[in-house]
């Protein structure tokens, strides 16, 4: 990582971290949202951005965390929320490999899409006639639970101890998938991304190492829908529904899939423009749509890859004017 | 039978089109054994199936003395059979030395040697020497920074090379190593092949075009013509044999002789 990335990074984990003192509950509750959604879309983007699949129905893994930890807070269970957390990872990764055992078996590019597009559809529908789910209502009225950590005991009861607590699991959530992105298997996931036949032909099991990938992405989306869950405090079908799958693809897209950080900041610059235009009805759509017009057309590796470009332009600019002079 | 590689009455068809017809072959180990034939004799296919790409209808493959006519092509590699490919197939968007690290690093990962864990974020000092390595065997340590994509064809043709050999093959499959390239880079090619296979005692299975090529490195030829093997045996008693010389070279024979 270079000096800029590392004072980026740390410039908004301070925004991120003081939020609550400066900004009013609104943009609090934003921000949280940003956190969740930034978790997913990374979960999505491990699959596009460095394995090369493509998964349209990934809203689906996200309801799945969202209504297992939903239902288990209302119905006060009395299971610790980590733990919580955790079966709903484990319970997205274990459909993930269902799933995946099926799809990847035969299809990976555009058939994998519509193949998750249609599971996804098929979950949404489910739910909504699922009576213990709250059919179409979903479930509402979800408490915020307390962090039983062994020695103490934090209430995430307010807002503002559950948004901190967001950005700790962020963090947490971040770092770890940096580090499967960018170790020995994130590397060789990228290879099969570049060419999964040449992959195979340095050794790699590339429909074992697609699997892994699709279930650490699924169990890791459904723990965005955990932490979602008592945030919103109302899960609704609509967690799963397409619309709710397209979110991560466009903050990629917009961001730049083949960059770790390019979720998290098309996350972002998402949130930004919804809630600058929040009160002109239909533009925040129109300046969404223009926005990935302009990236498609002028940056297609996004905002990360806009960065990326600027920088290297900038670190011949000299050299190119040396010679300039000298001739 | 007692070769290193063995492929014995090999079947294969594309709907109708019949494309191997009982192909057997035997390669030893230390041979650089050389395929040649007409466009569409079924060079590539043969290819494919020695190195698990393609299923096939009949007839089986040995390596090593293990049968691996089911084993997928990512076992065979990891076996010890290396491979390029008549277009250069690296991994084009990191740089020269990634494509070798990720290589090495499949390697140690598959088998299982705690060399490349999943948490490794920096490949060890050992394990990039080890890179550095081969890319200076291959010429490329200088440009071991760039991207892969903006390697010239001939570099690519190397890198690849490199590829195969970062996982350390004990049978090289190279489908036409020279296609593409230089007079220069052919020559140097030859010489880089040469080198390689005598400093790590490989044996090379490869097809190819150029006559230069196939005379300046194969001990063995097996001549194929619509699917079927003509003949098999050293340069001196393929060039001598009257079937070759009439399907193979038939038109400048023709020729000479009218």
């Amino acid at each position: 990582m270079n000096s800029a990335k590392i004072i980026a990074l740390i410039v908004s984990a301070a925004t991120f971290v003081t939020l609550p003192y400066w900004a009013n509950q609104g943009i609090m509750f934003l921000a949280g949202l940003v956190l969740i959604e930034a978790i997913f879309a990374l979960s999505w983007n491990l699959l596009f951005g460095f394995t090369g699949l493509a998964s349209f129905g990934h809203a689906a893994f996200f309801a799945i965390g969202a209504y297992l930890t939903g239902y288990a807070l209302r119905a006060a269970l009395g299971v610790p929320f980590l733990l919580l957390i955790l079966a709903s990872g484990v319970l997205g990764a274990a459909a993930a490999v269902v799933v995946g055992v099926v799809l990847l078996r035969r299809t990976t590019g555009i058939h994998l899409a519509i193949f998750t597009l249609a599971l996804a559809e098929v979950l949404r529908i489910i739910i909504g006639y699922s009576t213990a789910l709250g059919r179409e209502d979903g479930l509402a009225s979800i408490p915020r639970p307390s962090l039983e950590l062994g020695f103490m005991t934090i209430s995430l009861n307010s807002g503002t101890s559950y948004y901190w607590f967001l950005c700790v699991a962020f963090a947490l959530v971040a770092w770890l998938m940096w580090v499967v992105c960018h170790g020995a298997f994130g590397r060789i996931l990228v290879s099969i991304r570049q060419d999964p036949e040449r992959a195979s032909f340095v050794g790699v099991n590339v429909p074992a190492y697609r699997l892994t990938a699709f279930t650490i992405s699924g169990g890791v989306a459904a723990v965005s829908g955990a932490l979602y869950a008592p945030w919103a405090q109302i899960v609704t079908p609509e967690s799963a529904h397409w619309i709710h799958s397209t979110q991560p693809m466009l903050a990629s897209l917009l961001g730049g899939a083949h960059s770790f950080f390019g979720p998290i900041i098309g996350t972002v610059l998402f949130s930004l423009i919804n809630y600058l235009t929040r009160n002109l009805v239909g533009l925040s759509e129109l300046v969404i749509g223009v926005t990935l017009l302009v990236i498609v057309l002028a940056a297609p590796s996004g905002v990360a890859g806009l960065f990326k470009a600027l920088r290297t332009s900038y670190a011949t600019k000299p050299g190119a004017g040396a010679q300039r002079e000298a001739s | 039978m007692s070769g290193f590689l063995n492929v014995a009455g090999v079947h294969k068809s594309y709907g109708a089109h019949h494309v191997l017809k009982g192909i057997d072959l035997d390669v030893g180990q230390g041979e650089t054994f050389a395929i040649i034939g007409p466009n569409g004799a079924g060079k590539t296919t043969l290819f494919r199936v020695m190195t698990g790409e393609v299923a096939f209808e009949k007839g089986t493959i040995t390596y090593d003395g293990r049968d691996v006519t089911r084993t997928s092509a990512y076992e065979r590699v990891r076996l010890g059979m290396g491979r390029t490919f008549q277009v250069a197939r690296i991994f084009p968007d990191v740089t020269v030395e990634e494509n070798i690290v990720v290589t090495i690093e499949a390697r140690g990962r598959a088998a299982r040697d705690g060399t490349a864990p999943w948490y490794r974020v920096k490949p060890s000092g050992s394990l990039v020497d080890e890179a550095h390595g081969y890319l200076s065997d291959l010429g490329l340590l200088a440009k071991k920074d760039v991207e892969a994509k903006f390697l010239s064809h001939g570099d690519k043709k190397r890198l690849e090379l490199g590829i195969a050999l970062a996982g350390r093959p004990r049978i090289l499959m190279l489908d036409e190593p020279t296609a593409g390239m230089s007079p220069m880079d052919r020559s140097a090619t030859i010489e880089l092949i040469r080198d390689l296979r005598a400093r790590k005692n490989m044996t090379v299975v490869m097809t190819e075009h150029d006559m230069d090529v196939i005379f300046g490195l194969a001990t063995r030829i097996l001549v194929m013509h619509h699917g079927e093997t003509i003949a098999v045996g050293t340069i001196e008693e393929v060039s001598n044999n009257p079937v070759v010389r009439e399907v193979y070279l038939g038109e400048e024979m023709y020729g000479a002789e009218g």
